[in-house]
């Protein structure tokens, strides 16, 4: 059998499928978080008024930073590292969780 | 009708807009966009990843990570150009191609090795499978095999790289690389049956 035959045949066997697989979300919860410390490193977060400018929803708890009578720098922490929503979503594909508007909770709907 | 713009046109600028505002908005590290943005990555990266890195999934989100603080290191210098999808694969090709390159270069080839002449592929499909089906006994093959043969393998048939350009980038010569294929073949036909007993 020639050379070119053989890599024809493997080539085939090998070609992968255009099928649609999307990443657990579990895998996305970890690396949002990692890609939020990240950013950390570099300097604040916008704060929660930043969000709700650009039209995104806030969850509840956020929305209740967001309504606090304090200073825009003490709405820029993520308050998501101390939520057990994050938590739950970093080690459960199908976490019991259900706020609207949390982005762990999104990632396990899309 | 003159002057009006074909749909996918319209569409397709729509998009790149979007996609604009998006990365804009990880820029200001908007955290909701941020979170919008590993939830998009995430889903093109992951189905790549998984067709190209055999060994555990802890080797896929690794890489996966990689990758995501490199598109965000390197976002700034996004313009647009081409849409969101392309230029963060591109990043991951590269990523890919460096693992790659670090573990076949690892590998000890014998380049004065004789081999007898390799059979047909055929004989060990003993039954025809959909394309689902032997795409998932592929991978499962692959995972058996020692990690270099199956990354040769994936880099030749699955990325079409050319043995030259393998062996370039490995720092091995021609003929060692054709060996080195040679002999990944040969274990993967040897697994082919195997994984399904």
């Amino acid at each position: 059998m020639s050379s070119a035959e053989l890599d024809g045949q493997f080539a085939e066997l090998f070609a992968p499928l255009s099928g649609e697989e999307r990443a657990p979300s579990s895998v996305k919860a970890r690396l949002y978080s990692a890609l939020i410390h990240e950013q950390q490193e570099t300097g604040p977060l916008a704060s929660l008024d930043a969000s709700v400018e650009a039209g995104r929803e806030l969850c509840v708890f956020e929305k209740l930073v967001q309504i606090a009578p304090i200073g825009e720098q003490a709405k820029s922490p993520f308050f998501c590292q101390v939520c057990h929503a994050r938590v739950l979503a970093e080690h459960f594909d199908n976490p019991p969780l259900y706020w609207p508007h949390c982005p762990y909770v999104k990632f396990n709907e899309s | 009708m003159a002057g009006k713009i074909p749909i996918h046109v319209a569409e397709a600028a729509e998009v790149v807009s979007d996609e604009r505002q998006l990365v804009a908005s990880v820029l200001s590290k908007e955290r909701k966009a941020t979170a919008e943005f590993v939830d998009r990555c995430a889903d093109w990266v992951y189905p790549f990843l998984r067709h190209r890195l055999v060994r555990t999934p802890e080797v896929v989100e690794d890489t996966l990570q990689e990758i995501l603080l490199a598109s965000w290191q390197a976002l700034p210098s996004y313009r647009g150009d081409s849409n969101l999808q392309s230029w963060i694969l591109g990043i991951a090709r590269h990523k890919v191609d460096d693992y790659y390159r670090r573990r076949i270069r690892e590998e000890h080839i014998n380049e004065e090795e004789d081999s007898a002449p390799e059979p047909a592929i055929a004989p060990m499909l003993e039954q025809r499978l959909d394309s689902a089906a032997q795409q998932e006994r592929v991978r499962k093959t692959l995972s058996c095999l020692p990690e270099t043969y199956a990354l040769v393998l994936i880099w030749r048939y699955r990325d079409e790289k050319s043995v030259r350009d393998m062996a370039q980038l490995s720092g091995k010569t021609e003929k060692a690389m054709e060996r080195l294929l040679a002999r990944a073949r040969a274990n993967f036909r040897r697994r082919w049956n195997d994984v399904e007993r």
